[in-house]
This record gives structure tokens, C-alpha cells and sequence, in this order.
């Protein structure tokens, strides 16, 4: 059944088209930094959300290419700078796709950094190999000369454009979406009435994969539907 | 390599080029240190004076023409490129002016010479000018400089007179007509006192680490700073804290440029060669001017401990030696720890030989730079972008490009970093994925054409032409539907 049904789907027309945008980010310094683990709570109970996002989100896009474990730069400076392991290994297990909204990312960093200095008080003070900067993105949308009205059209969209437009459709997008999905997913169900293809692209895993391996991921999926037009 | 690159002179065609000089001989330094020293002696330093001495320029080449957009293609990807045009489509009639001190010699220049000609072509009017001065002026700004890495200096009213006397009478000079004016570093901050008779935006650009300034220096710049509209810091370590704006660019390299284009095998071969490199054997190499800030005794002494395991050899190339008379005494020293081991091969080297540079950083097996204190460290971006394992001192700007076991490996001691030399030296699928990561690092972050994409971004921040959206905001901009249609008409 499914094959009769793939070349009516590779070329039916969206209901509405995918315009493929991307995000271009500055990194702005900001006026905090940390010293101590104690400092870095209260830096991050306290930054503007840019910060935040800078930290855990974008800082993920500016490392796609590590696939050995980089998470997000409190989990690094945990690690690199304070030797703190047990509290890197937390940190870094904090999946920013599980979060709809800074806040709420926020506050679980808070309480993984709140819950391990109670346990350790001693190193709650202990001054850092260097210190923690806080910085924040100004990130500016850019909208691509690339639109999608069927599905062919869209794997030849993800072809073409940066790891850039992946991060922000696949990654960023959750925040503005509110949703635990992505801007590609979204408009394969919604659009295109393809959930099943929908939902296998959003259990791609982003933390053992880089963004080019994304992108593969997301072809390898869309392909074969798309190619027996 | 690529047939443009062919065109624009190849490595091959320079080397051509640099043995028609009757230039001096860039030898290895032998045991007599160009003949000014005499110890220590001994076969291997015997062996070392009997080397060929391959010819380098005793005078700088002409620089080859700057690259074309197109031609970072190949290597960052038609989207990236594409990127830049939309970005700059924006800004296709404003205009910039940069302005700096110098218009050879030195990173900002080396880094405005690629960058001019790369905003001209994507339609943003970037004009660059070059302060003029007296020898006193730049005797005051070079004080200066020291001063404000941490350096002693005297300022006295006659010093500050001379600093802004001949700011004035390059501001009395200049026209200040565009829409954004970019002042590099502290030299020409002066002319900021145009900026009442201007409508463009202000933009001081810090190359210098000013974490520990001195404070009357600080003290006479930090007023003129504040006037400007946002700053830009090359770490966030080496920014103050300050009224305006300060934004972060790691400064950056170009793939194109002699010191990192591809090079054919076989002018690797002959450079080694030439140098008494042996391929066949590993090769560990930190490529840095003779500074005690720079740790080469270090790198000597963490090289003897890993040559009781490992049969390898020691390139220290670098140059300051020559015009530098501190830079003469470090070269004694590191002679000294080099002893008589004919494995360790030290080259005093002139500021041109990017290609040489080039050649012994791609023959390189682990590259080190086991500074004490550091800038950015341009040289581990170098190393890195050239996929090789690196291994780095913790200091200045060196962990923001290598990410401990990561993107390379970083240490703060000899014997740190011998252990590290032997562990690379005999995991090599090892080393050669932290080269991988190292590159792709590089290629993400600090290379030319992302330092472009930074300025275009800035410039639209800047003249309000783009708002920063908020990440979780669904709602875009209001002026983007327009601005999106335009784009996708085109």
C-alpha cells in the first residue's frame, strides 16, 4: 500500500509552502562572569535569556562537528575549568530538545548546579582555573531563496542549504514552536500528511550526530518517498 | 590544487621564485648560531652546520592578489557563500571606512588586506585609510601597546600631547562621509572626535588583550572609548567593562593565504628536505618567535623525555631572532637545551616564509604551542585548520580553540605536555581525530569568511537595518515579510 501511495505523495502540493530561512548569530560579552561554582549560579539564576540560549543552544550549533560529548559550556567549564566531574556529567546530560522554553531550561541548570553544591559544599567557593564569561547571541533571521511545495522539492531544499538553516528548523525551533518537535516535522505532518516520516525525523539524535550527519539523517529518511516519483 | 590557486602562483612557482633570490640562507641554525656562538659542539651539531641552506628571500615577496568570494567555495560550501550575499544585500548602499595604523606588517593589516577587497565584492563600499605619524608618535603608541598588555610606562602630558596632536591632524585630514567608520586599536581611538559631525556609527575594534592595562593609559583611551558605539574584543578575557556594547570576534585566518593553502606534496618533500626534516620519522614541530613566553626550552626539554620512547624529531621555527635582541639571547638559550641532539632542528626563519611555515606544519605529526602567556595563538588556529593534533598551553586564547580532548590537547607543564607528545605520538587514530575536529573547529569559527559574515551582521545591528530576534519569540520582525519576499523573488 505504501509504495502506490509514494509517488502521489513525492508530488502533491503542500498546503502551504516551507520557506527554508536560517540565523545568523554575534556574540555580544556580557557584563557577568564567574569565578567560583557559587558565582556561576547566581550567573545563571540571573543572565538574560541570549545568555542562556548562547550557552546551551547555540553553543551546540558552534560545536556540531564535536561528536565525543560536547554538551554545553557550563557542563565544559564544570569540567575543564573547575574539575568538577560529577557535576560536568550532569550537565552535560541536559538535552536542549527536551525544553520548549529558556525558562524552564533555566531552571533545571539551576537546580543541577543548586543540588550539587548542597551535596558539595566545599567546592561551592573554590576558585576556577578561569573564570566563566557570560556572553549573549544577537541572532538576526535570514530568510533563504529557498521554498518547498512538495516533498521533492523539500529533500532538494535540505540538500542546499547551510548546517546553519538545519540547526534553526531542527533545533532552535522548539523554543518557537513551544513544541517538543521541529519546523521540519511539523510541516511533513501538517502539510504534507507524512507523520510516520515526521516522527522518525525527529528522533534523530542531535548530541551523537553532527549537523551534516543531521542533514544525511533527515535525506536518508525523505529520500526514498520522494525519489519513486 | 586548484587551478585558480595554480594561476595565483603555486608553491611550486614560489619556490621557483625564492631560489632566483640571492637571498640569505634560512638555514638551520647551526651550533654556532650564524657564527656569533660557539657552544655547545658536537657531532650532531656538526651535522647540523653541514645541512643545505635553502635560499630564502632576503627581501619580502610581492604578495600574491587577494582571493576571490568564490574561491573559499571549495571550502566552507556554496550555502555559506550564499549566506554572505544575503547578508550584504542589505548593506549594498552603505558605505564603511576602516581605519588602522599600519598598511603592512602586522595581523591587522595581514587580516584588512583580505577583508577590504572581500566586502568591496559583495557591494558594501569599504574604503581602508592608514593613519600617518612622526616617529614620536609611534614611539608613544608603541609605549602604549606595552602598557596596556600590563607593561610599565611613564604617561606624561607631553606623551598624551603627542597621541592626540597627531590624532587631530589625521582627523583634520580625513573625510568622515560614510555610514560606519571602524577604528582598529588604540592608535587612531583619537579620531573619534569627529564623530558629533558625523551620522555614521562608531565601531572600536580591540585586537589587544586588555585584561591587565595600565591604568593611566587605560585612564586617558577608556573616555575616547566610551564616546564610540559598540566595541569588539577578540575574547571575552580581553575585554573591560564598558558603558557601550562590546561584542566578540576571534580573530582569523585565511585558508587561502600562503601560510594555509594546500601545497603540493612534493613542495613539502623539498622544504623538509631542504631543512633536514626526515618524513619517514615523527616530526613534532612549534612554529613561534624565540620568546621566553613561548616556552621553547620547555618544548625541548618535554621533546628529551618523549625521545627515550619514542624516535621522533624537534622542529622550533620561528623568527625574532635576528632584529630582536632578546629574541638573540632565548636562541642561545634554546641552542644550549638543544645541545648536541642532531634531531632537534631550530630555524630562525624571515617574516616571509609563509610557504616554508606552511610546508613544515603539514609535514608535522603533533604541532605544539606551549606558551606561557599568549594573544589569540594564530598559530594553534594554523595548526588546527591544517587537521593536525595539537597540543597547547591553557593560556590567552589558546582554550577557546582547543577543546581538551576534543579539538586538541591542552597542558600547563613540561611534563604534561611530554606525556601528551607520547600519547599522540603512538594513538594515532587518536590524533588524527582531534586534527579532524581541530579542522572542522577552525572551520566553523575561525576562518576569513566567518569573520566577514560577523562584520556584515554587526554593520545591519548597527544601522538598525536588522532587529536580534529572540529565540523563543514565534513572531518575527515586522520588516521581514518585505525583506523575505525581496529575497526569495530574487
Amino acid at each position: 500500500m505504501a509504495t502506490t501511495m509514494q509517488p502521489v505523495t513525492a508530488q502533491r502540493w503542500a498546503r502551504q509552502p516551507f520557506y527554508f530561512n536560517t540565523a545568523a548569530h554575534l556574540l555580544r560579552i556580557g557584563r557577568q562572569r564567574a569565578s567560583t561554582l557559587n558565582e556561576l549560579l547566581e550567573g545563571v539564576r540571573t543572565c538574560p535569556d541570549d545568555s542562556i540560549f548562547q550557552h546551551t543552544f547555540q553553543t551546540l550549533q558552534e560545536h556540531h562537528f564535536i561528536r565525543e560529548g560536547f554538551s554545553n559550556d557550563f557542563a565544559h567549564w564544570a569540567f575543564a575549568a573547575c574539575n568538577e566531574v560529577g557535576l560536568a556529567e550532569r550537565l552535560s546530560s541536559v538535552d536542549v530538545r527536551e525544553y520548549t522554553s529558556i525558562k524552564a531550561l533555566r531552571e533545571r541548570i539551576v537546580a543541577i548546579v543548586d543540588d550539587y553544591l548542597k551535596k558539595n559544599s566545599r567546592a561551592a567557593d573554590r576558585a576556577a582555573l578561569e573564570p566563566f564569561y557570560f556572553c549573549a547571541s544577537d541572532s538576526v533571521l535570514i530568510p533563504l531563496p529557498v521554498v518547498a511545495r512538495n516533498l521533492q522539492e523539500f529533500v532538494e531544499g535540505i540538500e542546499k542549504v547551510s548546517i546553519h538553516s538545519i540547526h534553526y528548523h531542527f533545533i532552535e525551533a522548539r523554543l518557537r514552536l513551544k513544541l517538543n518537535s521541529n519546523d521540519f516535522s511539523m510541516w511533513l505532518e501538517e502539510e504534507l500528511d507524512l507523520g510516520m516520516l515526521a516522527d522518525k525525523i525527529n528522533r534523530i539524535d542531535i548530541y551523537t550526530s553532527t549537523l551534516q550527519d543531521v542533514r544525511r539523517a533527515i535525506l536518508r529518511i525523505l529520500q526514498p518517498t520522494a525519489m519513486a516519483a | 590544487m586548484s587551478e585558480k590557486n595554480q594561476k595565483r602562483g603555486s608553491a611550486v612557482e614560489r619556490e621557483k621564485q625564492t631560489e632566483k633570490h640571492h637571498g640569505t640562507d634560512a638555514a638551520p641554525v647551526s651550533g654556532n648560531g650564524n657564527g656569533s656562538r660557539e657552544t655547545p659542539s658536537g657531532a650532531g651539531v656538526e651535522e647540523r652546520r653541514k645541512r643545505p641552506r635553502p635560499k630564502i628571500s632576503d627581501t619580502p615577496p610581492l604578495p600574491p592578489p587577494p582571493p576571490k568570494l568564490a574561491d573559499y567555495t571549495p571550502i566552507v560550501g556554496q550555502p555559506e557563500i550564499d549566506e554572505l550575499h544575503f547578508l550584504a544585500q542589505r548593506l549594498r548602499n552603505k558605505s564603511v571606512k576602516m581605519v588602522n595604523s599600519t598598511a603592512v606588517g602586522g595581523g591587522v593589516a595581514e587580516i584588512l588586506n583580505r577583508l577590504i577587497p572581500l566586502m568591496n565584492e559583495l557591494e558594501v563600499n569599504t574604503k581602508w585609510e592608514v593613519i600617518t605619524g612622526g616617529n614620536d608618535f609611534f614611539e608613544v603608541t608603541k609605549g602604549f601597546h606595552n602598557a596596556l598588555h600590563g607593561g610599565e610606562y611613564n604617561v606624561t602630558k607631553e606623551v598624551l600631547e603627542i597621541f592626540m596632536m597627531y590624532n587631530e591632524q589625521n582627523r583634520q585630514r580625513m573625510e568622515f562621509t560614510e555610514d560606519l567608520f571602524v577604528i582598529h586599536d588604540p592608535q587612531p581611538a583619537g579620531l573619534i572626535h569627529s564623530k558629533s559631525k558625523t551620522r555614521g556609527k562608531w565601531i572600536w575594534r580591540c585586537h589587544i588583550d586588555l585584561s591587565n592595562p595600565h591604568p593611566d593609559v587605560w585612564g586617558f583611551l577608556r573616555p575616547l572609548v566610551d564616546q564610540y558605539d559598540s566595541a569588539i574584543f577578540s575574547s571575552p578575557s580581553f575585554a573591560r567593562q564598558l558603558a557601550i556594547p562590546q561584542y566578540l570576534f576571534y580573530p582569523c585566518i585565511d585558508p587561502l593565504s600562503e601560510k594555509n593553502k594546500d601545497l603540493d606534496e612534493s613542495f613539502i618533500n623539498k622544504v623538509c628536505e631542504d631543512f633536514g626534516v626526515d618524513r619517514s620519522r615523527p616530526i613534532i614541530t612549534q612554529i613561534s618567535r624565540f620568546d621566553r613566553l613561548k616556552d621553547p626550552v620547555g618544548v625541548i626539554q618535554a621533546y628529551k623525555m618523549v625521545k627515550k620512547y619514542v624516535d621522533c624529531q624537534l622542529v622550533l621555527a620561528g623568527g625574532g631572532a635576528t632584529d630582536d635582541p632578546e629574541g638573540a639571547v632565548v636562541l642561545a638559550e634554546v641552542m644550549e637545551e638543544a645541545g648536541d641532539d642532531p634531531d632537534v632542528i631550530i630555524l630562525n626563519l624571515p617574516p616571509w616564509s609563509a610557504l616554508e611555515i606552511n610546508a613544515l606544519q603539514r609535514a608535522s605529526t603533533v604541532i605544539i604551542q606551549k606558551s606561557l602567556k599568549e594573544g589569540f595563538g594564530l598559530t594553534v588556529t594554523e595548526g588546527l585548520w591544517k587537521g593536525k593534533p595539537v597540543i597547547g598551553g591553557a593560556v590567552g586564547g589558546i582554550p577557546v580553540q582547543i577543546i581538551h580532548k576534543l579539538t586538541g590537547v591542552l597542558v600547563h607543564s613540561v611534563e604534561g605536555c611530554a606525556y601528551q607528545l607520547r600519547y599522540l605520538l603512538t594513538h594515532p587514530e587518536i590524533a588524527a581525530q582531534l586534527g579532524k575536529n581541530g579542522r572542522e573547529h577552525v572551520k566553523e569559527n575561525f576562518l576569513m569568511t566567518t569573520n566577514v559574515k560577523r562584520w556584515l551582521l554587526l554593520f545591519q545591528l548597527m544601522l538598525g537595518m536588522a532587529r536580534p530576534v529572540k529565540p523563543d519569540r514565534a513572531v518575527v520582525p515586522a520588516d521581514l515579510p518585505k525583506a523575505e519576499e525581496e529575497a526569495r523573488a530574487k
